[in-house]
């Protein structure tokens, strides 16, 4: 049976991301293996720690990092992640300085706001109703 | 700060919400439903008391639940027992106990779900997790 171990977001700066993913959104770092000049790094959830790991990807292929910048350009997320209480999430990350480039708003089965990671994403909340 | 302009995402959301063919009425009965499932869920529960909840006939609650949630009625009730039953065998608890206490009364059943669901028999996820 093949299972999804990893997804990934790509990252200007690994540090930075580190930093923002535990540190502000709450993530926990789950690896960090030194390759070459970049690292594989992971964080997973907090409550799921032999969960699903997300990899801060440096973004270091030029094409893509177009496909990247068209994605922020239109305010579309990169990714998405999942939250109990989106109105709540929204107050806490506002006060910790996070932007938003959309606050809650209900769609059909399921509550979103889009953030804005400081690494050249937006990634999705989704609170499922 | 939310931006006062909206982004093409965010225009693009509000678009496709507005031509949703489910009023806000339906999405909130479905909803009912789904908090049932969640509240029952360790309960002998009947796919007509589910429609009930939602004030839908039984045909046309499958069909609706499917279209919003992507997945049948049925599907997502097991997916929350599955689910509890994960939290409860990785606490240690006895797969019988377990089986009971998330709604299923046959424990071949539970067993059989549950292996389709994530691989592994009760007894060897409950191993592999005390390994750990």
């Amino acid at each position: 049976m093949l299972k999804i171990y990893v997804t990934s977001v790509p990252v200007d700066d690994q540090e930075k991301a580190l930093a923002f993913y535990t540190k502000v959104l709450g993530f926990i770092k789950k690896k960090e293996v030194p390759l070459g000049e970049y690292k594989w790094l992971t964080v997973v959830a907090a409550d799921e720690q032999s969960g699903v790991e997300l990899l801060l990807e440096p973004m270091a292929f030029e094409p893509a990092k177009l496909y990247q910048q068209s994605l922020k350009e239109a305010g579309i997320p990169w990714t998405s992640f999942a939250v109990d209480n989106i109105e709540q999430e929204f107050e806490r990350l506002k006060k910790l300085g996070v932007e938003f480039s959309m606050a809650p708003k209900e769609a059909g089965t399921v509550k979103i706001a889009v953030l804005d990671d400081t690494c050249g994403n937006y990634i999705q909340l989704m609170q499922q109703l | 700060m939310s931006t006062p302009n909206k982004t093409f995402f965010e225009t693009a959301i509000d678009r496709i919400y507005q031509e949703d063919s489910f009023s806000p009425k339906m999405y909130a009965q479905v909803r009912l439903s789904k908090a049932y499932m969640e509240k029952f869920y360790i309960e002998k529960i009947q796919l007509d008391d589910i429609a009930k909840t939602a004030f839908l006939s039984r045909f046309h609650y499958v069909r609706v639940f499917q279209r919003m949630y992507g997945v049948t009625p049925r599907a997502y009730l097991r997916d929350i027992r599955v689910l509890k039953a994960k939290k409860l065998l990785k606490k240690g608890e006895p797969i019988t106990a377990v089986c009971f206490g998330v709604g299923y009364d046959s424990l071949p059943t539970f067993s059989s779900v549950f292996k389709k669901c994530t691989g592994y028999t009760p007894k060897d996820y409950q191993r592999i997790n005390k390994a750990i």
